[in-house]
């Protein structure tokens, strides 16, 4: 349903789902990947052990294109139900995970010629098609070698702002992919990490879906300990990490836990220069979906206790089960700390995103 | 505030629909009795249109872990976003919560007509 009314201030958005079909893919491959698809049907191996159990699975029930396609794989629908109706100033697209050419465990060949095509298909069908929508550099990362030549083919396009890896089993702070951040601090993106289907349960799964998605901030957790306690930040000073879709309530909490790590096992990791809290703020940007429902009281302390209010920044998921609306999800928080999570927090981690537009008074 | 929404065999039993009454967006629900139900067509959680969602049941509360008695088949009225579940026949109340509930409306009917009226 549309909403009345759209939203006030600026919105960039910072996760937005588009999604492929293996047979639009096609027309981007090369053989033999093309026939490997078309003659096997050849599907991504998924790793879930249980379906998601939103009203209409993965999905919004109501964001299906309406002539039947997956939601998320046509550009006019999501503009009618997504960009037009909210108002979006832009939004980042970061896959639907299938291909997610990042996680595969095998033919890596395969995964690098995935990880082109999508990337061929993103620009042509999206990136060049809708002012709004910026991209994000798919990669395989398990060949950082090819990933480098895909961020130097494709990194400079205008509207891709970031290298997207998913978050799988990989802790990809591991000084092995360290060439993948310097290529991308190189070209101004961003690394923005936004989990696949990780085993979140002591490397397996947990037996409800849940656990699974009620433990995803761990995941992350591992992550951003990943790349701070490797000294990718220190390394590549300027380089910036978007954690995308574990919310923000426990980043508080980790800043903590790791300070207090630090402060005795520094000897352990003497590259590591300065609070890993510091590294966070510095560095680290994590979304709002899917928000924790909190008053205004209980969201204000939580920016409190990170001790910056820069940190945070607005996602709605589009087209997910747990999508969250712009105009529903967050408490009133004042003109001021609003305009940062909703807008000017994503434009300061984008250095390719547009500036901000000045308010002509008349 | 009235409003004929529909005639009776338009919205057959198992199956929803959107309508207005005066301004305000209603949900209509059929469940498998044929007995009609309308409600704000507007979940409370982030405001999603039900009607987008899917008329479904749910597993009953148990205290047994494992068992599942999937109940109430059509009587329940799932959020089409995160699927908060709505029982349709106690007053559209969360399973979840019941002092949480959709706006409710009167259904009446005069012959074929389904009239939808808001409640005195
Ligand atoms: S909007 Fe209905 S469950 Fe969230």
């Amino acid at each position: 349903m549309a909403e009345k009314k759209q939203q006030k201030r600026a919105i960039i958005d910072m996760d937005i789902h588009e999604r492929v079909t293996y047979d639009e893919l096609l027309p981007y491959l090369d053989n033999p990947w093309q026939r490997y698809i078309k003659d096997t049907n050849w599907v991504q191996e998924k790793h879930l052990p249980y379906p998601i159990l939103g009203a209409a699975g993965l999905d919004r029930a109501d964001a299906q294109v309406p002539d039947g396609r997956p939601a998320g794989n046509d550009l006019s629908f999501m503009q009618q139900q997504l960009l037009d109706d909210v108002g979006h100033e832009a939004g980042i697209l970061t896959g639907a995970g299938d291909p997610s050419p990042s996680s595969m465990n095998g033919w890596y060949e395969m995964a690098v010629a995935l990880a082109t095509a999508y990337n061929d298909w993103q620009i042509e069908n999206w990136l060049e098609k809708d002012d709004r929508l910026y991209g994000s550099v798919h990669i395989a990362a398990q060949d950082p070698a090819s990933a480098v030549r895909e961020i130097e083919r494709v990194g400079s396009h205008p509207k891709m702002v970031q290298v997207l890896l998913p978050i799988d089993d990989r802790p990809w702070g591991d000084p092995y992919y360290h060439p993948i951040f310097e290529a991308a601090e190189r070209h101004n993106l961003v690394i923005g990490m936004h989990h696949q289907e990780p085993p979140n349960y002591y490397g397996k799964f947990p037996r409800y879906f849940v656990e699974w998605h009620s433990v995803m901030p761990n995941t992350h957790m591992i992550q951003v300990s990943s790349m701070i306690f490797n000294g990718v930040f220190e390394k590549y000073p300027n380089l910036k990490l978007a954690m995308i879709e574990a919310g923000f309530t426990y980043i508080p909490a980790f800043m903590k836990k790791m300070d207090q790590q630090y402060k005795v096992l520094r000897h352990e990791v003497p590259w590591v220069k300065r609070m890993p809290s510091s590294i966070v703020k510095d560095h680290v940007r994590v979304t709002t979906q899917p928000v924790d429902e909190l008053t205004r009281d209980e969201f204000l302390k939580f920016i409190d206790l990170m001790d910056s209010d820069e940190i945070v920044c607005f996602s709605t998921d589009y087209p997910h089960w747990d999508y969250d609306s712009p105009f529903r999800a967050l408490p009133p928080l004042g003109e001021e700390l609003e305009q940062k999570i909703f807008a000017e927090n994503a434009r300061k981690l984008y250095p390719k995103l547009p500036a901000r537009e000045r308010k002509v008074t008349q | 505030m009235k409003e004929v929404v529909c005639k009776k065999e338009e919205l057959s039993p198992g199956n929803i629909m959107s309508a207005n009454v005066g301004p305000i967006p209603i949900v209509l629900c059929r469940t498998p009795d044929g007995e009609f139900y309308a409600f704000t067509n507007k979940c409370v959680h982030q405001g999603a249109a039900m009607s987008e969602g899917v008329l479904c049941g749910a597993p009953a509360p148990t205290d047994t872990p494992g068992e599942y008695n999937y109940e109430k088949e059509g009587e329940i009225l799932r959020c089409p976003w995160h699927g908060i579940e709505y029982d349709i026949k106690n007053e559209g109340r969360m399973l979840v919560d019941p002092n949480r509930k959709l706006g409710n409306f009167n259904v009446s009917f005069e012959a074929d007509n389904v009239i939808v009226s808001t409640k005195q």
